[in-house]
This record gives structure tokens, C-alpha cells and sequence, in this order.
């Protein structure tokens, strides 16, 4: 390590502190994005199917591989099932706030969170 | 100039604010699962960052085997299996610590409860694709036999007054699940936590210092919450008419019955419970929704542990004397 | 005297074309065996071929550096039975970005950076160059944008060691007899000529 340190130039950590300070920005901006109003489901500009994050239920979205099933309940979608290999789709967990996003790239499905939640805010969990 | 020392050494500062400031993504987990045929989402939050994972998992499972145990939908569960058979039944621990709870509900609320209720569920098939309403025959069918007195627990020996009588132990099988969910989140030394079953949920804990705050879903609004309650170690169910229900003719036909009548109990638009176990709140919501408003109060005084808001089928609200206790700050 | 410099230009030259040909071989191997490695999401590699076009460019400048990273994609896939697959337009578009940053950096602050510098500013193109790619081809909504920043953060590690591989095998080689002519041989950059004065 004390040899990479001193190879390096001042240049080389500028270069790094710069790159660096736009992906701290860009995460920062992420996790504080508003909590999301509703999903759309869409590949390009056509979209396939939307849906209020406040309304629980589950649905089926087709694709050339096959069926992925989606899942939103309490404010939040996740990915349950999809014939991809690797299921990265699944692994992305579940989303929430404006701007996030779960894409099965092989069965070609994309979500993404959109708007602004109107209210809600004020609790942590929905009893129903 | 700036030195590379310098630079650095910002890229240092900076990356301790991003672990000081971004807790909420690194710390909380939050995991989902099919269970019970409900998204259960388990929340959970502390030092064992490392084990939280491998605690959540183990939760799910202990889940799973609740649900292998009590649903009545699996073919050889023990409530399965205590449904199909006439004669006295022997029952493990666990299934006879969860029978005695919802038969002591049952008979305190009057037979408002009820555990006996398996046929009348399966002729209304609320959740089926076509739901119809039964004629009055076929609901009397449905109903012979049931009621608090039909179930007789000695122990651990189940007997059925009538052998065609068949268990379901809904909800509070659920909150079973919930609970001992919690106890094994517990024992992997997690002390914060939220595990939610729909809606039927356990507060373990305190989320980043604070008692959760827990909206109450509005009975006619669904963006709108009633108010907010404030808890910590406490169980939170409602039981609402607006959950599973099919409408015709103009009328509109839940998931949640009289036991008098085999037909929706009408007295209240949704309840919710506040107590020290998730089975127990769901069996009190329950029953206190058949009951309606005055009764369901009374049966709430009896049980000091636990706390209720009703919605009344005319939308006006009342709760129980230590209800103002969990009420949040606005 | 003319003359023993003459056949010393094409001496180097001919150097210069084999080392070329080495170079590009090392990276198409290099490229090849990574991208047969697991990773934990596709197409998230440690980029080390791209090491060798840094050394490229120190020792030969922009073209050679430019052949290195274009041979590399262009035969890696075409190799690995990828050409014209959407992995290898992200990974054209990212090496283009890549490049074009690494030769430009190099050619405004030769000494101000060194190949580690140069290295990360060719991971961090990369890294957009191939979301750039994703959003127009795969993902045509900006939501893909989200996972920039993640990205980003992996760039810059992969560009530090990969910039430190690129630093070593640098010094190593300059140590070699048959790379000393090249402080005067580097202002053969351009035209590859020098003209006979």
C-alpha cells in the first residue's frame, strides 16, 4: 500500500477525488429521493402496465423469457419470481423512493418508481 | 496547493460522512417473502449487521413452519389432520397454546370469535374467482355445530362436538406465525424489528431511537390513514371490512362473520388492536368487529392489556380508555 | 552517419510493430480469460486488458494505445462468438469513451499524472461510456442513470489497481536495453517518421 501511495501524483488523486465526490453527490441524491407515488412498467416508450405503490397486489408481467411476477405491498415493489438465470432482477430487492428501478433485462421488463407519495410519510408501517 | 496528503485525506472526511450519514441503507434490513399466502416483510435494524441476515431468514423459516403446522390448507397439518378426525384428538404444545387463546377470545366474546368457522369459509370462498352468495340453507348446513361449546380442550385433548365440524384457525394462526417470528428475531439478539404480515403486524423494539409509528388504514379513503399510533413491543391488527370482500347487488359482502348469522357482521367498517401478541390482537379484532361498537368496548375492557379503536358502520370513531396512550403527536 | 540512423528508425519501427502485435495478444488474453470469470452482475469486470493499452500509450502514444483497446474489443468478441452482441456495443461504446479520456489526459498533463491517473479516468469513461450504450440500446429510459453512481465507485478502485498494474509493467519494461531509444524515439508519435534533418 505505502508503494501505491507513493506512485501516485497529485494529479492521479485529484482525478480520483472528482470522480469520487460525483458518485458520493449521485448516492446521496439517491437516498434522498421522496418516496414514490406509483410504478410503471415499460420497456422504451411503450408502456405495459402501471400501478399505485399504495395498492397491494400481485401481477404477472410477460416477457420473451417468460412470466415475472412483481410485487407491491406496503408502498414498495419487488421482484418475487422470473425465469432469468441469474436472477439479478430478485437480488435488487425491493424499491421505493422516485427514480429507482428493477429491470429483468433478459425477460426485458423494466419498472421504475415514479411521482411523489402525497401523504404517508408520517409512519413507518400501514396497519390494515 | 492541495497536497495529495490533503486530498486524500478529504476523500477520508468525505467517506466517513457517507457511513455517518447514510445509516438507513446499511444498517436496516428490510426482507419479503410469500408466507401464509401474504407478502410478509420483516424490517430489522442493529449491530448484528452481520447476523441480521442469517436472524431474518431464520424468522421467514420458523414462519414457514407455523404455517406447516396450523394452515388449514396444507393437507397433512396438524389443523388438517384435527379437522378430518372425529374422535379426540391429541394436540402438540404449540397448537394447543394457540387453540386455548382462541377458544378463551371465543367464549369471553360470546362466541363473537370463532374458531369452528371452516365450512362457512369455504361455502362463502371470499378470496375464489366467483364468490356467490349462499342461500339460507346452505348456511344453516354450514353452521351446525359451531359455536364456543363446540370445541372441548382438556389439556392437550382436542374433541369436537360434531365430527363434521372443521377448524380454521385464520388470523390468529397468522399472528402466531408473527409472534414467534419475533421470538426467533429475539434470540438472534436483534432488538429492533417490524414483522408484517399484511397489515397484521409486531413492533419490536425502537426504530433509530424512537417507538414506531404505525398508521392506521382509513376504512373508505385508501391514500388516507386514520391516525398514527406510537409502539414499541406491541402487536398492531386491523381487521377492516375493506380487505377481502366481493360486492353484489349494490351490497357489499367481507370476509368477516357473524357467527350468529353466517352472514358479514355489519356493526363496524374496521378495528384495530393494540396488544402484547399478535394472536391475540388479531382474535380480540376480530371479535370485537362482530361485536360492533358497544359490545366489542365491553369485550375490551375485560382484556386491560390490550387497546382498540372502532370504526363504526357510520364511520364514527371510539376507542378504549388507554387508547390516548399510544396516540402519536400529530 | 545517415545512414546507421536510417536503419535505426526502421529498426525501431519494425520493434514497434511486433511489440504492437505482442501488446494486443496480451490484451485479447487478458480480456478473454476475465470475461470467463464469474462476477457477481455481468458485465462488471476489473477491466485489466485496459492496463495494457496504458502501456501502449506511454510507450507508443495515442495510436497504439487506440489499436490495443480496439483490437481488444473488436477480436475479444469476436472471439468469444460476441461481435455484434449487445454486451459488445456497451463494451465498444465504454472503450471508446475510455480511450478518447486516457489519450487526451495523457496528451494535456503528461507529467502531472501518471498511469494510474490516466487508468481510473479510462475505468470511470468505461463505466459511462457503457451506460451511455445500455440507455440507447437496452434500456431506453433514463432509470438506467441509477446505477451510475455504484458504478462509478467500482471504476475508481478497478481504475487504481488496474493504473498501478499498468505503473509496474512500465517501470519493468523501460528497464529493458530495447526500450532506452525510446525518449527519443517517442516524438515518432504521429507520423512514425522522423524526419531526416
Amino acid at each position: 500500500m505505502k508503494k501505491l501511495w507513493r506512485d501516485m501524483s497529485r494529479g492521479d488523486c485529484s482525478v480520483i477525488l472528482v470522480l469520487f465526490l460525483i458518485a458520493l453527490i449521485g448516492l446521496f441524491w439517491q437516498a434522498n429521493a421522496p418516496t414514490g407515488a406509483r410504478l410503471i412498467v415499460g420497456d422504451g416508450d411503450q408502456v405495459s402496465f402501471t400501478a399505485e405503490l399504495h395498492q397491494e397486489q400481485t401481477v404477472d408481467l410477460e416477457g420473451p423469457l417468460g412470466v415475472t411476477r412483481l410485487n407491491i405491498s406496503d408502498g414498495a415493489a419487488r421482484i418475487l419470481a422470473s425465469p432469468c438465470p441469474r436472477k439479478i432482477c430478485i437480488s435488487m430487492g425491493s424499491v421505493q423512493r422516485s427514480g429507482e428501478l428493477l429491470a429483468c433485462v433478459p425477460n426485458r421488463i423494466l419498472v421504475r418508481i415514479e411521482g411523489v407519495a402525497e401523504e404517508g410519510v408520517d409512519y413507518d408501517l400501514l396497519s390494515r | 496547493m492541495l497536497s495529495r496528503a490533503r486530498i486524500l485525506g478529504l476523500i477520508a472526511i468525505l467517506l466517513l460522512l457517507a457511513w455517518w450519514r447514510l445509516p438507513s441503507t446499511q444498517d436496516e434490513l428490510r426482507r419479503s417473502r410469500l408466507v401464509m399466502g401474504t407478502v410478509v416483510e420483516i424490517v430489522a435494524s442493529g449491530d448484528a449487521t452481520q447476523g441480521l441476515d442469517v436472524a431474518v431468514s431464520a424468522a421467514f423459516d420458523e414462519m414457514e413452519r407455523v404455517e406447516r403446522l396450523l394452515s388449514r390448507y396444507i393437507a397433512d397439518s396438524e389443523l388438517s389432520r384435527l379437522s378430518q378426525q372425529a374422535g379426540p384428538f391429541t394436540l402438540s404444545d404449540e397448537a394447543a397454546a394457540v387453540i386455548a387463546l382462541g377458544l378463551d377470545v371465543a367464549k369471553r366474546s360470546d362466541g363473537a370469535f370463532d374458531l369452528t368457522l371452516g365450512r362457512l369459509n369455504d361455502l362463502w370462498a371470499i378470496d375464489s374467482a366467483s364468490p356467490k352468495l349462499p342461500t339460507p340453507a346452505q348456511l344453516a348446513e354450514a353452521m351446525r355445530g359451531i359455536g364456543p361449546e363446540a370445541l372441548l380442550l382438556n389439556g392437550q385433548t382436542l374433541k369436537k362436538r360434531s365430527a363434521a365440524l372443521e377448524l380454521d384457525l385464520g388470523g390468529i394462526a397468522k399472528g402466531y406465525a408473527v409472534d414467534r417470528a419475533i421470538a426467533v428475531l429475539k434470540q438472534h439478539g436483534v432488538a429492533s424489528a417490524a414483522v408484517n404480515a399484511g397489515g397484521d403486524m409486531y413492533l419490536l423494539g425502537e426504530l433509530h431511537g424512537r417507538s414506531w409509528r404505525i398508521g392506521i388504514q382509513h376504512p373508505r379513503q385508501t391514500n388516507a390513514s386514520l391516525e398514527t399510533v406510537q409502539v414499541s413491543n406491541r402487536a398492531v391488527v386491523t381487521s377492516g371490512d375493506y380487505e377481502r370482500f366481493f360486492e353484489q347487488e349494490g351490497q357489499r359482502y367481507h370476509h368477516l362473520f357473524d357467527p350468529k348469522s353466517g352472514l358479514p357482521a355489519r356493526g363496524c367498517r374496521s378495528v384495530t388492536v393494540i396488544a402484547d401478541s399478535v394472536a391475540l390482537a388479531d382474535a380480540l379484532a376480530t371479535a370485537v368487529f362482530v361485536l360492533g361498537p358497544r359490545a366489542g368496548a365491553e369485550l375490551l375492557h375485560n382484556y386491560p392489556d390490550a387497546e382498540g379503536l372502532i370504526v363504526a358502520a357510520d364511520g364514527t370513531l371510539s376507542s378504549s380508555a388507554g387508547w390516548v396512550n399510544y396516540q402519536a403527536a400529530p | 552517419m545517415t545512414c546507421s540512423a536510417a536503419k535505426e528508425q526502421q529498426l525501431e519501427q519494425a520493434r514497434r510493430h511486433v511489440f504492437l502485435a505482442l501488446l494486443i495478444a496480451v490484451a485479447i488474453s487478458i480480456h478473454t480469460v476475465e470475461s470467463l470469470l464469474p462476477t457477481p452482475l455481468p458485465w462488471l469486470r476489473l477491466g485489466l486488458a485496459n492496463s495494457v493499452a496504458v502501456v501502449a500509450l506511454y510507450l507508443y502514444g495515442p495510436r497504439a494505445a487506440w489499436s490495443v483497446n480496439l483490437a481488444r474489443v473488436g477480436l475479444g468478441a469476436l472471439l468469444l462468438g460476441r461481435l455484434f452482441s449487445p454486451g459488445f456495443w456497451l463494451a465498444l461504446a465504454g472503450c471508446l469513451v475510455a480511450t478518447s479520456l486516457m489519450v487526451g489526459l495523457h496528451r494535456r498533463f503528461p507529467d502531472w499524472l501518471t498511469p494510474i491517473g490516466v487508468s481510473v479516468a479510462g475505468a470511470a469513461g468505461h463505466a459511462f461510456g457503457q451506460l451511455l450504450a445500455a440507455r440507447l440500446l437496452l434500456v431506453s429510459h433514463d432509470a438506467i442513470w441509477q446505477v451510475l453512481p455504484a458504478l462509478l465507485m467500482f471504476s475508481l478502485g478497478a481504475g487504481i489497481v488496474t493504473g498501478w498494474v499498468a505503473l509496474r509493467v512500465l517501470r519493468e519494461i523501460r528497464r529493458h536495453p530495447l526500450f532506452r531509444q525510446l525518449s527519443k524515439a517517442e516524438a515518432d508519435d504521429q507520423t512514425g517518421e522522423q524526419a531526416l534533418q
